[in-house]
């Protein structure tokens, strides 16, 4: 038998949907289901917000009387829903790759700076979920060549911008924060800003690229 | 305007926060007592979800450049204005230049200032409320200072002084069950109900710390999953943290469950070292206590219908 999603009634007006028992070894595969599933969810007008995290949706329902019916139809519709339902947009990032812990990272692997460059930049990146602040997107993809732990002491601030490698992950910082990420390098894209029709950039199920910026000096500092 | 002549701990503009934005990161802010909010702007013929000043601790001076009509709700933080007591669940005319005053109080740790009209800040993605962590919204993003000035509209009608009575506080909280019941396993769930958190000094809007000598620790780390105001979340250590609504959308830890929505603005008036207890109740009961919460607020304003 396939294993099921576990449903869970988290209040009267709100509810989890949490596939992330399912197949830890494809968790890409499960979240394009996650993200047709919320696409799909939006469209029928119900829910003040749909929250994808890790192979999960959450569900805050805008009136609690719709609650059970959601629990009924959510294990059928989590069945029949068709990733090709669903489509993200695609962002180019202009990344200046002059971070200051990119020699850093480049020596932990005993590669150069420009084979992190290259590897961190020739790939497509999906944005599984975002988190932990506006706009910061939880990325996919990162190739394990450049998997590198943590620093040892993480930073008072990371500036607004950075391009930075944690662990498995690699991400983009939207505002200055304190991180124990690498920084390898900087981008003058603007990921969230709350005055902006659309705040935010990037949008779960988007996919996003790395392009280096040419150097001719330029400098962000 | 109103000039802020002493902040005090933490002064910030607030109103019922923001939705539709949580898939980006975006946390609901807002006024962590919103039936206090609504209770002072129904005092006033207000909107429910017109702009307020929520006054943590107190120990503020505020200077009002204009008349208006205010009301007080929340937690009683001894405010005197010009030097005279007044009391929260009650309107007060106010004239230009006038100066209300917050020491602090003895027991709630939240008041709620509403004026006539509501306090004038732009909105910001759908609300008035202050986002502290990414900074945004309320006044420029952040708490207010000495010298800031909060607008508002001038007020010259009449006055026809109203009071209400605030829902009763409780410290026994009830809950929603947790989604990771079995993975917490039933004796975990069982000392969770079965102990009397102290509030720790380490709470803030975004989410109340409880401490205790029973031992909750555990070593489940999970996916990330969406979190929300009123979920309680259980990290290693075993302390809980109750998220309020300046928490972050997602979160890796186990949830012990989530509080039902009535009870939730109890944590807007909890002091630290306050005793806190659990209890899990169905979702019916969930319901039952919103209705009755509800009709406290009817009843409120089938009274005023009377006398506004």
């Amino acid at each position: 038998m396939k294993p099921a999603p576990h449903i869970y009634a988290l209040t009267n007006s709100s509810l989890l949907f949490d596939a992330s028992h399912l197949d830890a070894t494809d968790r890409l595969s499960i979240q394009k289901k996650i993200w047709a599933l919320a696409s799909h969810c939006k469209s029928t007008d119900e829910f003040s917000d749909l929250v994808p995290a890790m192979n999960s949706l959450t569900l805050y329902l805008k009136s609690d009387k719709h609650l059970n019916k959601w629990l009924q139809v959510l294990p059928s519709l989590w069945n029949d829903i068709k990733t090709s339902t669903f489509k993200g947009q695609h962002h180019l990032i202009k990344t200046s790759y002059k971070g200051e812990d990119i020699n850093y990272v480049a020596r932990y692997h005993n590669l150069s700076a420009d084979e992190v460059i290259n590897i961190h930049s020739k790939t497509k990146y999906y944005v599984l979920f975002l988190g932990f602040q506006p706009g910061f997107a939880y990325l996919h993809g990162l190739n394990e060549q450049l998997h590198t732990p943590r620093r040892d002491e993480p930073r008072t601030r990371v500036p607004k911008g950075s391009v930075a490698i944690g662990a498995a992950q690699t991400g983009i910082y939207p505002a200055d924060t304190p991180g124990g990420w690498h920084i390898i390098g900087h981008t003058d894209t603007v990921l969230f800003d709350s005055t902006s029709e659309q705040p935010c950039l990037i949008q779960p199920g988007d996919t996003l690229e790395f392009v280096p910026l040419v150097n001719k000096g330029a400098n962000h500092d | 305007m109103i000039k802020v002549l002493k902040s005090g701990v933490l002064l910030t503009i607030q109103d019922f926060g923001r939705e539709g934005y949580r898939h980006l990161g975006v946390s609901k802010a807002g006024s962590l007592d919103p039936y206090a909010q609504i209770i002072a702007n129904r005092l006033l013929n207000n909107n429910d979800n017109d702009a307020v000043l929520e006054i943590t601790v107190g120990l503020c001076e505020l200077e009002f450049t204009c008349d208006t009509v205010i009301a007080l709700h929340g937690a009683d933080l001894q405010a005197t204005l010009d030097g005279h007591a007044i009391y929260p669940g009650w309107t007060y005319a106010l004239k230009n230049k006038q100066v209300l005053s917050f020491a602090t109080g003895r027991a709630g740790l939240r008041a709620y200032l509403a004026v006539k009209g509501g306090i004038q800040n732009a909105e910001v993605m759908g609300s008035k409320s202050t986002d502290l962590n990414a900074c945004f919204g309320g006044f420029e993003g952040r708490s207010l200072t000495t010298g800031d000035e909060i607008p508002i509209t001038p007020y010259y009608g009449e006055f026809i002084k109203v009071g209400a009575i605030a829902p009763a506080q409780r410290k026994l909280i009830r809950l929603h069950p947790s989604p990771h019941a079995d993975l917490l396993g039933e004796t975990l769930l069982s000392n969770f109900v079965s102990t009397a958190f102290k509030v720790s000094n380490n709470s803030n809007r975004m989410g109340v710390r409880l401490e205790h000598k029973n031992n909750l620790g555990h070593s489940h780390s999970l996916p990330s999953l969406g979190v929300s105001p009123g979920s309680i979340q259980l990290p290693p250590s075993g302390e809980p943290i109750v998220l309020l609504n300046d928490g972050q959308t997602t979160g890796g830890y186990p949830l012990l469950g989530t509080v039902i929505e009535a009870d939730l603005r109890q944590f807007a008036q909890f002091r630290p070292l306050d005793t806190v207890e659990f209890k899990y109740v169905t979702f019916e009961e969930a319901a039952k206590a919103k209705q009755k919460l509800d009709g406290h607020l009817h009843q409120l304003s089938l009274a005023l219908k009377n006398t506004l």
